[in-house]
């Protein structure tokens, strides 16, 4: 089964083509968008943007995998959750290719595909994560837009057990670094400053982290980051005598009081951030893991390419017996290939649209 | 195309790479992150010539080396943020964006006039750009995107005859360590002085203390109760206004909970903007953050026609951005201002009321 799907949901346009779920192609926008902007710098959000780069996409994702849309037998798209303008570019695109072709339709929910990401194969078959699914497992879905905890009891048959109640993981990184003033995206260098830092410097309150459900606050871990870094300010500058940062200010007011943290400072509370983030994953997965009793477990999502991270979940897991699927870094953040594995279990259920004239975006969608 | 050896030819190496720019040619380069791709970056044709050689390439923009903070002035406007990233940072594997100058040649600073500059953590490459005077083009000699080029054979094998005809020179340095491509940092959103208090007067102010999110919360939902007894028949914009940590997600929760919305209220940081559907009163609830919108403008692309065609009730966080877009929709929506601070730990100082 040759399956092309399409994903618009933020600010990547994404095709993939896939044989079954083989990925044979992968493309995703800031790769062909060259010189027009800084890839993932400048939010792509506009419609427009989808608008001009998704017939791009979908051509070069064909002529990667040597097919043309003839051999396409089904098309996918991600019809939720997301940004409803965003959305909708790639469900009118499929509209387009399903009247123009006569192919079936299938509709994917963003997040399943992040559940499965793990195992999406090679060209030859190989799973990526070398790890099979062995039902039940746990899902960790952990990116800038969600942080959710997933019980997963077959293909299509999951059960939302846990998940952020105001900041995802991912989203914590960049505002944590736009309070280090170290501007946007912040997520990837905090990783990576953060390799040399102390972990223990900073004392950061891990939120919710002994709560009985499932679920978690990375606005509360914000919040404590940014009391944190009021007491180092105030420690710093004897100018500051009682008066309350705020840190939205523009940058020329930090740099008229000279407060601008140094580069080993940025460092530690970097490193100590991403140890109170990682603890509190590690922790609400494994007693997900102990409460379900599975011996397996799934991440996905585009934090679970920051390395450390990734390091403390095999950690803790492998040394106890509990297999950790991860996706490779490049079907971590957002892709269509793994739209296009969810296309292809939904296609053997035969859950194929009725009448694709109909599909409507979700932006809220989410696992019941 | 010449190939020269760097070890140990430094001196001949440096004057035949000044001779290969000034006469408009591609060279490759090695630096601490990976091969380089090279030509002056203020000379059009040599900029021209690159941009024929990478439109067949899949590659980050282009991005331009210079050898310190006082060269990348001549070309980008520094703000604080950027020179203390400059301060701590650099020479080293970071590309810093900036509001650029207009002084490079067409092509090289995107489409927003921002410009991205390296000061790359290589000897020979610092020793490159101070001699040659001018910004050399940074971006990565990658072949695919699969595929980072850290020797010379990794280049060689993976481009066509066309390609390697516009290749003048390539300085070889043998096989690079294997470290990643620079992280790519924007400072220009912290050019946006978000706090302009004076621009907007908000008439019959009101001021609250609130202690603990739970206060937040329940402050949230009376408002929404005051505004739907109200009876509107035009949409709401409630404009937030306060820094991180103040309580503005928490404040959202209540109003969700007034318009009967029984999912959990999110962040919309991420996507920009999340709506739910509303059974009563009105269409949507949409909840924005737009923070990371580059000019209040692009609200529009983010569909706020739609939404206030549709009666809906909107959220705008970080709504300074768009104080002149709100101001002009006087009539076509009912406003509310909400302006947040904090006062402790756990108290945050409420200031609201309606547009004036």
């Amino acid at each position: 089964m040759k399956i092309l799907a399409i994903e618009t949901s933020c600010d990547d346009t994404c095709a993939a083509v896939l044989n079954n779920d083989r990925v044979l192609s992968s493309v995703v926008s800031t790769q062909i968008s060259f010189h027009k902007k800084f890839g993932g710098v400048v939010p792509n959000i506009a419609k427009e943007k989808h608008k001009e780069f998704i017939d791009p996409c979908v051509k070069k994702a064909l002529k990667m995998a040597g097919l043309t849309m003839k051999d396409i037998d089904v098309l996918a798209v991600t019809y939720g959750p997301g940004l409803a303008v965003a959305l909708e570019v790639g469900i009118i695109k499929i509209k387009e290719l399903a009247r123009e072709y006569n192919k079936p339709v299938i509709a994917v929910n963003h997040l399943e595909g992040h559940l499965l990401s793990p195992f999406l194969k090679n060209s030859e078959g190989k799973i990526y994560s070398n790890i099979k699914p062995k039902f039940p497992f746990i899902s960790l879905i952990i990116s800038g837009g969600h942080t959710e905890l997933v019980l997963v009891e077959g293909i299509g048959k999951y059960k939302l057990i846990g998940q952020t109640l105001d900041d995802a993981a991912g989203e914590a990184f960049d505002k944590v670094a736009r309070l280090l003033k170290l501007g946007y995206p912040g997520g990837p260098l905090i990783s990576k400053v953060a390799e040399k830092g102390d972990r223990e410097k900073y004392d950061l309150v891990r939120p919710m982290i002994h709560s009985k459900d499932f679920n978690f606050s990375f606005s509360g871990l914000k919040t404590a980051c940014l009391l944190s870094l009021r007491k180092i300010y105030a420690s710093k500058s004897a100018k500051n005598d009682g008066e309350m940062i705020s840190f939205s200010t523009s940058s020329e007011y930090f740099d008229s009081k000279n407060m601008f943290f140094t580069k080993k400072e940025i460092s530690d509370f970097a490193a100590s951030f991403e140890e109170a983030v990682a603890d509190v994953l590690v922790t609400k997965l494994a007693k997900a893991v102990a409460k379900y009793k599975v011996k397996h477990v799934s991440i996905g999502g585009g934090v679970c390419a920051n390395l450390y991270i990734r390091k403390r979940l095999r950690k803790q897991f492998e040394k106890a017996g509990v297999d950790v699927a991860m996706p490779k870094t490049r079907f971590c953040t957002d892709n269509a290939g793994m739209i296009g594995i969810v296309a292809y279990h939904k296609a053997k259920r035969k859950e194929f649209l009725k009448d694709v004239m109909k599909l409507d975006r979700d932006p809220i969608l989410n696992f019941k | 195309m010449q190939i020269l050896k760097l070890k140990g030819n430094k001196a001949k190496v440096i004057s035949v790479a000044i001779k290969t720019l000034n006469a408009g040619g591609i060279i490759i380069y090695p630096t601490e992150t990976c091969y380089g791709l090279g030509v002056d970056a203020t000379n059009q044709d040599a900029v021209n010539k690159l941009i024929s050689y990478k439109t067949f390439r899949d590659d980050k923009p282009i991005s331009v080396a210079v050898t310190d903070r006082k060269m990348a002035e001549k070309y980008v406007k520094l703000n604080a943020t950027a020179k203390n990233l400059y301060k701590e940072y650099l020479p080293g594997p970071f590309t810093i964006v900036s509001k650029g100058k207009g002084k490079v040649a067409n092509g090289v600073e995107s489409n927003t006039k921002t410009l991205g500059v390296r000061i790359p953590k290589y000897d020979f490459m610092l020793e490159l750009t101070k001699v040659f005077g001018k910004p050399i083009t940074a971006t990565s000699a990658n072949v695919s995107y699969k595929k980072t080029p850290y020797c010379v054979k990794d280049i060689l094998t993976h481009t066509s005859e066309k390609q390697q005809a516009l290749i003048d020179l390539i300085i070889d340095a043998g096989k690079l360590p294997k470290n990643d491509p620079s992280t790519v940092i924007d400072t220009t959103l912290d050019d946006v002085n978000i706090l302009r208090q004076g621009d907007i007067v908000i008439r019959h102010k009101h001021k609250v203390i609130t202690h603990g999110e739970e206060e937040t919360r329940v402050f949230g939902e009376k408002l929404i109760k005051n505004l739907i007894e109200k009876k509107l028949d035009i949409p709401i914009i409630i404009a937030f206004q306060g820094e991180l940590g103040t309580g503005k997600t928490q404040m959202s929760k209540g109003m969700a909970l007034a318009l009967g919305i029984k999912q959990e209220i999110t962040s919309p940081t991420y996507i920009i903007s999340r709506e739910y559907k509303l059974k009563k009163n009105f269409v949507k609830f949409v909840h924005m953050d737009i923070y990371k919108l580059m000019e209040g403008k692009e609200i529009w692309d983010v569909g706020l026609a739609e939404m206030l065609e549709e009666k809906s009730l909107i959220v705008i966080e970080w709504a300074e951005k768009v104080s002149e877009i709100i101001k002009d929709l006087k009539g076509k929506a009912f406003v509310v201002w909400i302006n947040m601070y904090h006062k402790s730990e756990n108290e945050r100082i409420i200031e609201y009321g309606e547009f004036e």
